[in-house]
């Protein structure tokens, strides 16, 4: 547990503000006051479970466009590709299936990274992230796969996670 | 007219995906397969009546708010649920459940249970 910083209040503060005026969505001077008093409470008390590396660090504009062009293009294209097998497989009465758990390497390395890989890889049907692990500082993925075709970490992990890593490796390292 | 009838494709679109997702989950084998099967309910049925959902409140009513607030709750629910689906799949792998049929490989048993 690390300590409250500056930055990262701050940073939580305008978070929490955003979506304040998002549900709300009136400009009153009253209703923006209390806006920013309860989100001044709020990151005060979470900031500290809410951000553990560099605060700006996500308000560069490079690396919010980045976010935003694999969430748009890179997640919704393999989204949408997951889901097509995925479908044809229930419709076809799922019995054509070889689920099983496969190890896989990353090249992730920042906490946020690892989130942001193991959540996508868990949204795309057909594929569930399990565990996380680190041996000899290399990172590794748990996934639950329901139709195995590779047993090889590497050829898996291609298999898996190629298009949504190179994607994020442009966000986080 | 015209997007009347694009806001009906976008939500049949999702409604089938999200038809597909009920029928795994009624049908697959084991509970991690059932899982599988769920997400697609949560990924392509979501986004798909939300986006309608979307240009519905935009076109039809004229209501821009309601608009951003649908977003808020597509990106909410896209943000929350992997937590979950990852927490019960680890959840009932750790308390000792197993396929009936054995899985093809299992390097998280080979790894953790020896």
């Amino acid at each position: 547990m690390q300590k409250t910083k500056g930055p990262a209040v701050v940073a939580t503060f305008l978070v929490c503000f955003a979506f304040w005026v998002l549900l709300d969505f009136s400009f009153k001077a009253e209703e923006l006051l209390a806006g920013a008093i309860v989100s001044l409470l709020v990151a005060l008390f979470a900031s500290r479970f809410f951000i553990h590396e560099d605060a700006g660090w996500f308000f560069k504009p490079a690396h919010f466009l980045a976010l935003i062009k694999y969430w748009c293009f890179t997640f919704i294209g393999e989204l949408v590709k997951a889901n097509v097998s995925m479908a044809r497989i229930c419709f076809g009465g799922c019995t054509d299936i070889h689920p099983g758990i496969v190890k896989i390497p990353t090249e992730m390395k920042s906490d946020y990274g690892l989130a942001a890989l193991a959540n996508s890889i868990t949204l795309t049907p057909g594929t569930i992230t399990m565990e996380v692990t680190e041996e000899e500082g290399q990172n590794y993925l748990y996934v639950h796969w329901i139709d195995v075709k590779e047993t090889d970490p590497e050829k898996a992990g291609e298999a898996i996670k190629g298009t949504l890593e190179k994607g994020l490796r442009g966000v986080w390292q | 007219m015209l997007i009347r009838i694009i806001i009906d494709l976008l939500i049949v679109g999702g409604l089938v995906f999200a038809v597909a997702g009920t029928i795994g989950i009624l049908k697959m084998p084991d509970p991690f397969s059932r899982m599988q099967a769920a997400t697609c309910i949560s990924t392509m049925g979501v986004l798909g009546v939300a986006l309608g959902g979307i240009l519905y409140t935009i076109f039809v009513m004229h209501n821009s708010a309601a608009a951003i607030k649908i977003v808020a709750i597509a990106l909410m629910i896209l943000a929350t649920n992997p937590v979950g689906s990852h927490v019960i799949a680890k959840g009932a792998y750790s308390h000792g459940y197993r396929p009936k049929k054995k899985m093809d490989t299992d390097d998280l048993g080979r790894d953790f249970n020896e």
